[in-house]
Formats: C-alpha cells, sequence, structure tokens
C-alpha cells in the first residue's frame, strides 16, 4: 500500500486498476478537495453545431480519472441531458437507447420520485424540468483562485459561440469547516468502486462491482447493465442526478429548539437525526459525546457497523446515514444493500449554516446544496431511494416515517430515537430540504464526448 | 397481452349525490335483462348500495407498471402458460413444502399471501399475491439474493427468460392482469407493522399482567 499525499480517496492499491481509467470523467471517482470551491454552470444549446463545436473545444479540458486520487488541481466536467443529446443531433436509434427515465427527464418522474407537494416540479427554479437545460459544466477546485482559473478555461469555451445560452451560473463550496448547510461535515461515506486502483478506507464495506457506477463492466448480478448505443457512446459513461435542494435552517434550528432545552440536547437530537455528531464524528463510535478529532479522521470517521446497535440505541433505524447505508442493520424486506448505493458529491452554496437563524425568512435565504448522484443505473437508483429509504420507512422497522434530513414530510410527522427504557418520538419533524430543480445528464466518457462533436 | 388498464382508479373520494344517483341509474339500467332474481336483489339493496357508492373511500391507484395498490399493498394477479412438465414439478415442489412456502417466502419481508393454482388441465396456472409497496422496484435484489429459488419455481412457465434476464420484467408484466375489484381490511398496515404491532401488543399484555396481578 502506498500512501497518497492528499489522496481524496484513500491509499493506492498494490493491484493496477482494471478500468479505463483514462476514458472516465474524473468526477466519477475524484472527491471533493478539502476545501472546496466550484461553479455549476447549465447551458442550453440553441443550435446543433454550435453545441458540437462546444464539446470539440471543451473536450481537451476535461478530466479523465487518470490519478483520479488526486485532487490537487483542479478540473472541469460536463453531462448531458436527453434533451441536449437531442438538441446535438444525435441519431434517433441511439436515443432510443437510452433509458426510459433518462429519456423522459425527472420532471417527468415526479410520481416515482415522491416529488411532490413542496417538491413539485411546478415549484422548481426557472429553467429546471423545462427540457431546457442541455449542457452541464462544472468545475471544482481546492482554492477560489483556482476556481477561477479552470472556470476561466471552461468559459472561454462557450462565451463566444453564439448558439450556446447560459441559464444559471452557480457558485458553491467556500464553507467554513466545508460544512453543509445545515452545519455538518458531510460526504464521508462513499461506495467503493472495484478496479479503480484504490484501496477501500477502513469501513467502506467490499468494493462493489465497477458495472453498477460505469457502464460496460460487470455489475453486482454479474452482467453489465444495458448500455446506450453505440458502444462508443455508452462504455465508460455513466448518470448523474442532479438535485438542487434550498436548506429551510430557521425550521432545522425551530425544530431542535422545541424539543432541546440545552445545547446539549440539542446537539444530540441533531446527532441523531443523521446518525453522526456536525463534526462527521459516528454515534456508533461516539454515542453520547462529539468526538472531532475522530470526525475529522478518514481512517476512522466511517470505520464501523451496526453489530452492537441492532436496537438503534446508537444510531436510530430512522437516521440519515443508517437510510442510506444501512450496512448490516437487518432489514424488513429482502434487499441486497450493495444494489443501492450512489456515488455522492453534495455541492454547498449560499450563506454558510447559522445556528441562531430562527425566522421563517431565514427559511428563504438562499443556501442548500446541489447534489450529484453517479451511478450506470441512477435514474432507477433514486427511484429506489426516494421510494424506499427516503420517503418510507417500512423497510428498517421504522413505520411509514421518513428521511428527517432529506424527506418530504407530511403534517405530523414524527422521528423515533430508540431508547431504555422506552423509545422517544419527536413531533414536529418538517422537510427541512426542499427540492428546487433536478435534471438527469449522461456524463459520457472523452471518447464519447468526441464522437457527439464529430456528429453530422 | 393480457390488460392494458395500467392506471385503475375506482373511486376518487367521495361521490356527489347527484353523480351518485346518476352511477346507480346506470347500473340498474344493466340490470334490464338480468334474471329476476337478480333484479330483485338489486331493489332490495338498492338503498344501501347508494349510500356506500356516496362514501368517500381511499383511492385504488397503480401498483408501477400494472397491478392495483391500496395505500400500502399492492397485488398482482397473472395467468401463465405453464411449459412442459412444469405443473409436474413445480406441483411436487409445492407438495414437498406441504403447499405451505412459509420458509421461504417470509425472508422476502412483503409478502401478505401467494396462491398457485393449476387451471385448464395443468396447462395454465394462476397466480395470485399482494404485497407491500410496489414489486418491479425490488426485483433486482431478487437477481442477486434468491435467483435460483425463484427460477426453481418460475421454470415451470412457458418461455420464462430467467430472472437474471432484462426481460424477466416484461414477462411479468406481459402475463399480470390488474384487479379490477379489490378488498383489503388494513391498507396501512406492511407485514413489517403487523410483525411491530404483534410485538408492541404482546408486550403491552405482559405489562397489563403485571400490573393486574
Amino acid at each position: 500500500m502506498l500512501p497518497v499525499k492528499e489522496s481524496v480517496g484513500g491509499n493506492l492499491s498494490t493491484d493496477a486498476p482494471t478500468l479505463d481509467l483514462h476514458e472516465i470523467q474524473a468526477t466519477v471517482l475524484r472527491q471533493r478537495p478539502a476545501p472546496y470551491f466550484g461553479t455549476h454552470v447549465l447551458l442550453r444549446l440553441d443550435d446543433a453545431r454550435a453545441g458540437r463545436e462546444l464539446l470539440r473545444r471543451l473536450t481537451p479540458h476535461i478530466d479523465s480519472a487518470t490519478s483520479w486520487w488526486s485532487a490537487a488541481n483542479p478540473w472541469l466536467f460536463v453531462g448531458i441531458s436527453y434533451a441536449g443529446l437531442e438538441a446535438l443531433g444525435v441519431p434517433r436509434d441511439s436515443l432510443q437507447s437510452f433509458p426510459e427515465a433518462f429519456r423522459v427527464g425527472m420532471a417527468a418522474r415526479a410520481r416515482q420520485l415522491g416529488d411532490e407537494g413542496a417538491n413539485d416540479p411546478k415549484t422548481w427554479d426557472p429553467g429546471f424540468g423545462t427540457g431546457e437545460i442541455h449542457v452541464g459544466v462544472s468545475a471544482f477546485a481546492d482554492s477560489e483562485e483556482q476556481r477561477r482559473r479552470v472556470l476561466a478555461i471552461a468559459r472561454e469555451q462557450y462565451e463566444s459561440l453564439s448558439g450556446v445560452s447560459v441559464l444559471r451560473s452557480q457558485d458553491f463550496g467556500a464553507q467554513p469547516g466545508d460544512l453543509n448547510p445545515l452545519g455538518y461535515r458531510d460526504g464521508i461515506d462513499q461506495p467503493a468502486v472495484e478496479g479503480s486502483g484504490v484501496e477501500p478506507l477502513p469501513g467502506q464495506g467490499r468494493p462493489i462491482k465497477a458495472g453498477e457506477f460505469i457502464l460496460g463492466y460487470p455489475g453486482e448480478s454479474g452482467v453489465p447493465l444495458p448500455m446506450p448505443q453505440p458502444d462508443i457512446l455508452g462504455r465508460n459513461g455513466t448518470y448523474v442526478g442532479f438535485r438542487k435542494y434550498q436548506s429551510r435552517v430557521g425550521a432545522f434550528n425551530r425544530f431542535l429548539r422545541a424539543n432541546g432545552s440545552t445545547e446539549e440536547e440539542r446537539e444530540l437530537l441533531a446527532a441523531k437525526l443523521v446518525g453522526r455528531w456536525r463534526s462527521g464524528a459516528p454515534l456508533t463510535l461516539a454515542p453520547d459525546v462529539d468526538n472531532p478529532a475522530l470526525g475529522a479522521d478518514p481512517q476512522r470517521n466511517n470505520d464501523f457497523n451496526y453489530t452492537n446497535d441492532a436496537r438503534g440505541r446508537q444510531v436510530p433505524f430512522g437516521s440519515h446515514i443508517r437510510r442510506m447505508n444501512p450496512r448490516d442493520t437487518e432489514l424488513a424486506r429482502l434487499t441486497d444493500v450493495n444494489l443501492h448505493r450512489l456515488i455522492r458529491r453534495g455541492t454547498t452554496y449560499g450563506v454558510p449554516y447559522d445556528p441562531n437563524a430562527l425566522s421563517e425568512e431565514a427559511d428563504e435565504i438562499p443556501r442548500g446544496a446541489y447534489f450529484l448522484f453517479i451511478s450506470a443505473k441512477a435514474m432507477a437508483t433514486i427511484e429506489f431511494l426516494q421510494q424506499e429509504w427516503i420517503n418510507d420507512g417500512n423497510f428498517i422497522g421504522a413505520g411509514n416515517e421518513r428521511d428527517p434530513i432529506i424527506g418530504l414530510q407530511n403534517d405530523g410527522a414524527t422521528f423515533t430515537i430508540p431508547k431504555e427504557p422506552v423509545r422517544r418520538r419527536v413531533h414536529g419533524i418538517e422537510t427541512f430540504n426542499v427540492l428546487r430543480g433536478g435534471e438527469y445528464l449522461f456524463m459520457p466518457s472523452l471518447s464519447a464526448l468526441r464522437w457527439l462533436s464529430e456528429l453530422g | 397481452m393480457a390488460t392494458t388498464t395500467t392506471q385503475t382508479k375506482m373511486q376518487k373520494g367521495s361521490t356527489q349525490p347527484a353523480d351518485a344517483q346518476q352511477k346507480i341509474e346506470a347500473f340498474r339500467a344493466l340490470f334490464a335483462d338480468a334474471p329476476e332474481l337478480g333484479k330483485k336483489a338489486l331493489e332490495n339493496v338498492i338503498a344501501e348500495l347508494k349510500s356506500q357508492v356516496s362514501e368517500p373511500r381511499a383511492k385504488v391507484e397503480s401498483a408501477g407498471r400494472v397491478g392495483a395498490r391500496l395505500g400500502q399493498r399492492s397485488e398482482l394477479t397473472m395467468i401463465v402458460p405453464l411449459a412442459p412438465g412444469g405443473a409436474k414439478r413445480l406441483r411436487a415442489f409445492l407438495k414437498m413444502l406441504d403447499g405451505n412456502l412459509s420458509g421461504g417466502a417470509d425472508k422476502v419481508g412483503t409478502l401478505h399471501d401467494m396462491r398457485f393454482v393449476f387451471i385448464d388441465n395443468d396447462t395454465r396456472m394462476l397466480f395470485a399475491t399482494s404485497f407491500d409497496g410496489d414489486w418491479d422496484v425490488y426485483i433486482d435484489d431478487f437477481v442477486t439474493k434468491i435467483p435460483d429459488f425463484l427460477d426453481v419455481i418460475d421454470s415451470a412457465w412457458e418461455g420464462w427468460p430467467g430472472i437474471r434476464s432484462p426481460q424477466a420484467k416484461d414477462y411479468l408484466v406481459k402475463h399480470q392482469i390488474t384487479a379490477e375489484g379489490w378488498y383489503v381490511a388494513n391498507p396501512d398496515l406492511t407485514v413489517a407493522e403487523i410483525t411491530r404491532l404483534k410485538r408492541i401488543g404482546k408486550a403491552v399484555d405482559e405489562f397489563l399482567d403485571k400490573v393486574g396481578d
């Protein structure tokens, strides 16, 4: 094992990578740097030729996953929606080879995603769900200066092109302590990908078959997932579920105050909702008080399972991390927990978390997160998670309770904290993160980007 | 193709009185050429039927691609052709387990019931089940967790592509018939919830036994 300086994924494996890393976009495997700075730019293509020209110019600046474990230099990645593939003039039979949920788009799948009420696509920010968003370009960097530098490279490629319009540009990151909009360290638990060339971090679990995350490789069932055609377009590509959340920080703080009379009680409740203290320290390893040193240590902060917490006394069954990765929890439904994992890239935007914000106005101050959920079957997995693990509790014995952090709550919603001698049921939980937009993007390989740029 | 009704919505909330009257009249008209005993029976219950039609009730929705769903519960009814020798093998399998699949089916955690009925001289099978949630979201889990048990049973079916095949879902959908009417006493209770409530009931009884001494 070779320790990698400034590694973001773990230590280099003694086994050589078996994936075509030079073809796969870096973001699939490369995590956020710490600290992180970046920008999401959403573009509309008004003309197929301009769109192809954009990809032709942009592709040389898109990082491949070769040495993905180092995030020392800033990088760009690009994703294309179904409407974008149409706008580029991708042939009809090729378009038809994409999965249906991708073709109709995230807004049209609102029923399957449970995106209703406050999360209904009708309430989304302008542009989202309208078919206007064609291309997403994102920049990641470890400093503000580097962010500007790499974003300027991206801009040079599209700003001079007539027929390409910027719909939305959103800076993210630059958060004190890299905390998320509700004040937690996030992004800790990521699935390990087999053949990617890095040893899993302690507690990461066995590496998951690459085909679950990248098209063209065998998945957990032993065979590759269906791939868009022709092969050069599909292979080494993947899908991204892009979801914008507004964090209702006032509602979150009001909930903590209403249910905790001291700072200690409130912080314990905040930790129970997530399963980790704000520092990232998991309740399994730090059940009673926070341990910031543990939270900050990637070798230790994910190194646990639920063998000694079978009744949820430390990490409640309904908490965010136990839902999103139940590990060895005995589930009520026959489930293969390795089939429903996503690579997550959370990108926090807006004003940092303020523990004293209590007003309803504070709920609407622009701050939240753009999430990138990456998987070779992202559409199916996000729908599964939304239906089963986020907006339901049956699978883990939590009745009809929902994920306290990203669930869409009904009036009278509760959160149950298993405890001796009797459980505590907390009332008045609200929707703390409201969906304000979303799109499915295809993240092509570098060869596929060149193929797309040469169409027509 | 057995059916095309993917959006079964028997009732949407309550029906206005005038609307109910209209429905009753339309229904009554269908009885013009019914046998006398049917006509008579209808007249005897018409008042009660009218109040039932007017009552608000839970909506029957679609369970994913095919099938009906009421609250947490979905139904799946299929009529499938049997492969040569399929009836013999499947009947032997069911008999070996005394016609009761509790051991394996319990593991799925969402199945309320299953019925295997051989019809048409063992050339076809009626399969009916009800379960929690939508079935198709978990099909990938069946593929990695219990593929061989499913294929032992389903290989009795003519043309079954195997649970690992991407065509497995389409096969099931093709032979599925959505129930037109369906009753569930407790549509909000999942198998997991029932287990939990049984556990709580037992604990409460133990507590009351102690207090009551």
